[in-house]
């Protein structure tokens, strides 16, 4: 163990500190077999609520794509039998609180935080939100008709970088229960009835199917409330519908999204069998910071792509679903899933570089995958990652988060963990893990872009795509490397290739 | 809506009342005295270099972390000649660029080791640098920061690369019909003061940034100089051993700071419009901006008009449970008026369900604040939202970063922490005549600028 990690060890003492007290087999016991994932921290003055349902977009019905999403947005934004949404949130406002939803693919998650002074009303008001919801007809108008346009207005004509995520998603699991935005899509919301979310919410948001998390200063009788609160939840224990395998990728594959935009936007993926279950997730989450850690200078990607080359204002890739958390570089929490996908995150290029870009990322992910990495940049991302990994659980809540996403993956606490994982990997395990799960030659890429059909031509047909600098003195190393990239051969995959209209997206 | 230039990794906001993170600190919110006291609950230590350096200190329970900042007082704000919007934010790129000492690559190294990720932020003010690091990599941080400030050196070539990413950041955010509105709105409303435009910058100016190297330089001589900015440090650290190292790494820093005048921006004496037709799908966008006065701790107004932002259009307002909650003529409705230190912008911003609604939606806007300037506010919506702003502030302060933001935000705009209590206790001094007479001073239709956005279909 480094100085640096010694300095650490108080935060972490903190933490190991809380999760032993925090799981009392016998509180769970009294709780009537809801699981409870408690955090006391007795000096905080806050109080984090994390209600959890193992129910998900991936369990909305055929033909109601859409349907957990807008069941999650009529409890928060529609009111409660007691008291209307305008009502609710003239309550919730003196006390700058508020209860949210995180619907993902497997959870969703309600949300929420209040100060000690104001537990009890917050409390009322939390419960009153999960346990009676109003389902008032106005209110379903709206939130549908927002959803829908979420789709149709925001996700289709003001992000072409979700855009190019939403559409790398729909493809890589076209077919699966994941294959959907989690608003769903536009004709399917024309199909769900104020009934269908009555009855969506009774089958899937039951007392079987919750865990309570509760984080900060809270007195030691509120998890018994919690949990007695919750027993009026239905009993039954919904059924998830097994996922079916995801569809094996042949070549590139690519969906090229025409749309009338100033740059073009690429996202690259395919699904992998790791999860932070498996013990590979460790190395290849060493591997993955190497390639290109969110949001940092570090990764592979980022020093090729942008920092050499002023390709774009960044590229980073991914092990697992992330979503960045607000003002952070770091992901949100409670967004576990039970399977995983390996993504790149090309930000928009332009468009005149949009196929030397792909080729470059290509080109990149290609070398580590055949090379794999140095002893030299093995231990370097691994101790990047230890001691980065210490800065993601620095409030109450986002340690709760990880807390609950442990219990999800069925594990021991995730970050607690974390640094002995990987101060045992070996390089060896690094470049195993590599070649067993990454690869540069069966993947999809998605790409938002003017001139749809001549770009998925151009990349088909391996036109060469040499790059021009403005700026002189580019080093030669760079500019020979420019020519190999130029001419890279992907082989593409047109038959499972193709191009649609934006506006065709997500119907 | 991306108003402020997040940089390559931005942590954290400028902006006041903003966050809901989770807070350690227990603070006095009972009673009705709360603000009678300093709202603030941690000791601040204020010391300056004899080159000019401010250096703000605040020890907070974060075991082993600290957060360290650097606040440079300029922004797109100084931008002051033409052609050269969006340069601060430029430069704020550059400075990731190395030194003899430090190249980028070695800068870059030296914090992968600590396990951090450095970044920075612009905004119209403020160009600010931040880390979150470990304790005993503090002074590696004191060193290589220190040195960046005063011996930053880049070459040609990695100017004009830089160029590129700033373009690319250019084309991320304006595929968002909101950034081009809030733009718009800027350009409208001043005509002569350099918030008329954003800190992104215009795009030509943008295209043109590879050929302003020299420029490049004039712009860190003139504002990266100790007596134009200011250390923050936060976190689990000892003051005196603190401020002994900023002061062995800062004290050779000998720049002058050579501030360019900012022009002053003409009484607007009538309504101004616009409108921005958006080649891709959107619901159709309203924006109404009213001059705002510069940020002040010493009179009501800034305190008032903030309260007023939020009893007027916030989620709880009557304007927005009509037009969203009970007509749904509208998807969004919202209030952005940040903290300036020069008279900015108060503004409305409405996401419209139907265009054929864009008028009377623009003049219910106009009725509730004429209304507001002659109708009190009840007594208990009033004291909700002092309540509001009082735990929001509360639960703001939960880390080391998070204390770090609320305080770059007040040294920003008036270079003293000391602002932050001054700022609440304003608040809490608020009646509702104040309430009525900011608006009848700022929220005028004399005042005002209407921007409309509207979309083609795909």
């Amino acid at each position: 163990m480094n100085r640096r990690s010694l300095i650490m060890l108080p935060l972490i003492a903190l933490l190991l500190a809380a999760i032993t007290i925090s799981l009392p087999h016998d509180a769970r016991t009294a709780n009537a077999g809801i699981p409870t994932v408690l955090l006391p921290i007795a000096s905080s003055p806050l109080i984090t609520f994390r209600i959890q349902f193992r129910a998900g977009a991936a369990d909305d019905p055929e033909g109601k794509k859409g349907l957990t999403e807008l069941t999650a947005d009529m409890l928060t934004e529609g009111g409660t039998t007691k008291h209307s949404y305008e009502e609710i949130t003239a309550l919730l406002y003196p006390m700058a609180s508020s209860v949210n939803a995180i619907v993902d693919k497997d959870v969703t998650t309600f949300v929420g935080t209040t100060h000690i002074d104001n537990l009890d009303r917050y409390l009322d008001l939390f419960l009153q939100v999960l346990l009676e919801p109003r389902f008032d007809a106005r209110d379903f108008d709206r939130l549908r008709t927002n959803q829908k346009s979420y789709l149709e207005n925001t996700l289709r004509g003001a992000n072409d970088e979700e855009l190019g995520k939403q559409s790398l998603n729909t493809f890589m699991y076209a077919g699966h229960p994941y294959g959907y935005p989690d608003q769903g899509l536009a004709s399917n919301l024309d199909a769900i009835t104020l009934d269908d979310v009555k009855a969506h919410y009774a089958k899937m948001f039951t007392r079987a199917n919750v865990t309570i998390g509760l984080a900060g200063g809270y007195p030691k009788d509120l998890a018994g409330k919690v949990s007695k609160a919750l027993e009026k939840l239905p009993a039954t224990a919904p059924a998830h519908a097994a996922h079916p395998a995801t569809r094996p990728i042949s070549g590139i594959e690519v969906l090229a999204v025409e749309k009338d935009t100033r740059s073009t936007a690429i996202s690259i993926g395919f699904p992998i069998d790791v999860t932070r279950a498996d013990a590979d997730f460790y190395a290849l989450m060493v591997a993955n910071s190497h390639l290109g850690e969110h949001r940092t200078m570090n990764g592979v990607l980022m020093n090729r792509m942008r920092e050499v080359r002023g390709l774009n204002y960044g590229d980073y890739s991914y092990i697992e679903h992330f979503v960045q958390d607000g003002g952070t570089t770091f992901p949100i929490t409670n967004i576990p899933r039970s399977e995983q996908y390996f993504s790149i995150w090309i930000r928009p290029v332009q468009p005149q570089h949009r196929q030397f870009a792909l080729r470059l990322a290509l080109f990149e992910l290609n070398r580590l995958v055949t090379d794999g990495m140095t002893q030299a940049q093995f231990e370097e991302a691994r101790s990047f990652v230890k001691n980065y990994s210490k800065l993601w659980a620095q409030d109450q809540g986002r340690r709760l988060g990880y807390l609950m996403d442990s219990r999800f993956y069925g594990m021991d606490d995730f970050l607690g963990t974390l640094p002995a994982k990987l101060d045992a990997l070996t390089l060896d395990q690094v470049n195993a893990a590599i070649k067993k799960h990454l690869r540069s030659d069966n993947l999809k890429v998605a790409v938002v872009t003017k001139g749809a059909e001549a770009f998925l031509n151009d990349v088909a047909n391996n036109t060469p795509s040499p790059i021009v600098y403005e700026a002189e003195g580019i080093p030669q190393a760079v500019i020979d490397e420019d020519k190999v990239v130029a001419v890279y051969k992907i082989n593409v995959n047109k038959a499972a290739s193709k191009v649609v209209n934006v506006a065709e997206m997500f119907k | 809506m991306n108003l402020t230039v997040w940089c390559q990794r931005c942590l954290t906001t400028p902006t006041l009342r903003v966050g809901m993170l989770m807070g350690l600190a227990l603070l006095a919110l009972n009673a009705g005295d709360a603000m009678a006291k300093d709202v603030f609950p941690f000791p601040v230590t204020n010391r300056t270099l004899d080159n000019g350096l401010r250096v703000v200190m605040v020890p907070f329970d974060s075991p082993g972390i600290v957060a360290y900042y650097t606040i440079v007082r300029a922004g797109s704000r100084n931008e002051v000649e033409p052609g050269k919007s969006g340069f601060a934010h430029f430069f704020e790129h550059m400075m990731f660029r190395g030194t003899d000492r430090f190249s980028g690559d070695a800068f870059n190294a030296l914090y992968r080791h600590l396990g951090s990720d450095p970044n920075a932020f612009t905004s119209d003010d403020i160009t600010v640098y931040h880390a979150l690091v470990s304790k005993d990599g503090l002074e590696q941080v004191v060193d290589v920061e220190s040195d960046r400030f005063m011996n930053l050196k880049y070459s040609e070539s990695d100017f004009k690369q830089e160029s590129k990413a700033v373009l690319g950041e250019y084309n991320k955010n304006y595929s968002d019909p909101e950034n081009k509105l809030y733009e718009k709105s800027r350009e409208t409303a001043f005509s002569t003061h350099t918030y008329k435009h954003t800190t992104m910058g215009f795009l030509q100016d943008i295209e043109d940034m590879p050929n302003q190297y020299a420029y490049s330089r004039e712009f860190f001589r003139r504002y990266y100089a100790p007596q134009n900015c200011v250390v923050l440090v936060v976190g689990d650290f000892d003051t005196e051993k603190t401020f002994a190292l900023l002061k062995k790494y800062y004290s050779p820093w000998k720049a002058t700071a050579d501030l360019a005048t900012v022009p002053a921006e003409p009484q607007q004496t009538a309504v101004r419009t616009a409108h921005v037709d958006w080649n891709n799908a959107t619901l159709p966008y309203l924006c109404v901006s009213f001059k705002a006065p510069a940020f002040d701790t010493k009179t009501k107004d800034t305190a008032a008009l903030d309260l007023l932002g939020s009893l007027l259009f916030d989620e709880t307002s009557p304007l927005y449970q009509e037009l969203v909650i009970r007509d749904q003529k509208v998807e969004e409705l919202s209030v952005y008026a940040p903290f300036r230190r020069d008279p900015g912008l108060f503004m409305v911003f409405a996401k419209v369900k139907d265009a054929s609604q864009l008028d009377a939606v623009r003049n219910r806007i106009y009725q509730t604040v004429e209304e507001a300037a002659t109708t009190p506010v009840d007594a208990k919506r009033l004291a909700d939202v002092k309540s509001n702003v009082r735990y929001s502030f509360a639960m703001s302060l939960g880390t080391a970063r998070s204390v770090a933001g609320q305080l770059t935000s007040v040294i920003g705009l008036t270079g003293d922490a000391a602002a932050l209590n001054e700022l609440y206790r304003r608040y809490d001094e608020v009646k509702a005549d104040d309430l009525t007479r900011v608006a009848g001073s700022y929220l005028t239709r004399a005042r005002a600028t209407e921007v409309t956005l509207t979309g083609g279909a795909q």
